[in-house]
């Protein structure tokens, strides 16, 4: 098993989404942002980054997030956040499409880019599918897209930059939700993304 | 619209421009300047649950003497550690069916009058949106909305502190004024009533300090 650090700023849907016993027993460490230092990422081989960070605060450690890439580290990246944060980040608003679901014969708009990727042993597209914040384009020389918005960018994609590490960047925010205990899809998207980043091919 | 500069929000710094707007009308404090902040020109603090409840333990003193000051605190999330004056942590509701998300209107003022319930409940036919659990009443609060089981979703408490606490286990209340329905009016008179609220504790507050020169 990867040892997995949980990066969190004291809020509410974080220490739910960490600390229920189906999802902490994959998590080696809760990581306290505002008392994190420059090697409190090193005995790590994840770091899961929330989504709806402090902006003051991410910039702090954005530097050491970064550092833990280039030593090889997997850096899992909720979204939304504020700012530059992953590398080459090319992301585009776009409206949140909250209430797709209640259209008749509506559609998501989803579409799993390479439905035999490794993760999808442990994910389908409706356990990743409630309302994503915004579109990808990442870098084609370097980046796989798993799922994308058809016609659009991607919601969700694994990237090996130059710089050195994986970045699994999504914009989606199941820990969000589920901490918020709302939004269903976002419990099994957890029940099938923990076990995937603990032991799944990356 | 009025200036609300007399009210402050904790802002939870996200930046994020989908949360940001219903916040331009008050003061801002980034909730990480807490401890440094001058609390003087406000009359309300606005805390909502997104922040740091890590640091608002940390800081607990700060909220407790506000309140102390006569003034008012007004919370919006889920309680998990103990910096809140007289509160308890979030107890989630067991969820069987939608009907299980029906809130229960059982005190009208200063607040609800002509609101309908289900449009507390409901946005767009989807329950769940006022409040998925509560946080137990202390002693002396008036609870105002009730989960089917009588679980407060929303109490004032005037007992605990020299100040008065509106605390909520959904949002703060300040963004119904986007709404084009009987939930609209919420807001305006959140606003209102943080003011009278004001006064009147400022008032009791006077009087007390006469009566200690009295006796």
């Amino acid at each position: 098993m990867r040892r997995i650090a949980a990066l969190y700023a004291g809020i509410s849907h974080q220490n739910r989404s960490w600390n229920v016993p189906k999802y902490r027993k994959f998590i080696s460490e809760i990581v306290y942002i505002p008392e994190m230092t420059e090697t409190s990422l090193q005995d790590f081989d994840v770091v899961l980054v929330p989504s709806r960070l402090h902006a003051g605060l991410l910039q702090k450690i954005k530097p050491w997030i970064h550092a833990f890439a280039e030593r090889g580290g997997i850096v899992v990246v909720f979204w939304p956040l504020a700012g530059d944060v992953v590398p080459e980040q090319r992301w585009e608003h776009r409206p949140t499409n909250f209430w797709w679901w209640l259209d008749k014969n509506a559609k998501s708009g989803l579409v799993l880019d390479r439905p035999e990727h490794p993760m999808f042993r442990y994910l389908t597209l409706e356990d990743c599918t409630w309302h994503q914040h915004g579109v990808f384009y990442p870098n084609p020389d370097t980046a796989e897209k798993l799922v994308s918005i058809e016609n659009d960018g991607a919601i969700f994609y694994i990237d090996k930059p130059a710089s050195g590490g994986t970045w699994i960047v999504m914009s989606l925010d199941p820990e969000y939700h589920f901490g918020s205990y709302f939004m269903p899809a976002t419990e099994r998207f957890l029940d099938g993304f923990f076990p995937y980043i603990a032991e799944g091919t990356v | 619209m009025t200036d609300y500069r007399d009210i402050a929000v904790l802002d939870s710094g996200a930046e994020l421009m989908f949360e940001s707007g219903e916040q331009s009308h008050y003061a801002t404090i980034d909730q990480y300047e807490l401890g440094e902040a001058d609390l003087r020109p406000y009359i309300c603090l606005i805390i909502g649950g997104s922040c740091d409840q890590e640091f608002l333990t940390k800081h607990r003193d700060i909220v407790r003497s506000f309140l102390d000051e006569g003034k008012i605190v007004i919370f919006g999330g889920h309680l998990f550690r103990p910096w809140l004056p007289g509160g308890s942590d979030f107890i989630p509701r067991e969820i069987r069916s939608h009907a299980d998300y029906h809130i229960t209107i059982v005190q009208e003022e200063p607040f609800f009058a002509g609101v309908n319930p289900l449009e507390l409940t409901y946005r767009k036919g989807v329950a769940g949106f006022f409040a998925r659990g509560h946080h137990p009443l202390p002693e002396g609060a008036i609870p105002l909305l009730t989960l089917p089981d009588g679980e407060p979703t929303l109490y004032i408490d005037r007992s605990t502190t020299g100040g008065t606490l509106l605390v909520s286990s959904g949002a703060t209340l300040l963004g119904f004024d986007r709404f084009e329905d009987s939930t609209r009016p919420i807001t305006g008179r959140l606003l209102r009533w943080i003011r009278e609220e004001y006064a009147r504790l400022q008032r009791s507050t006077s009087e007390n300090e006469r009566e200690e020169v009295r006796g």
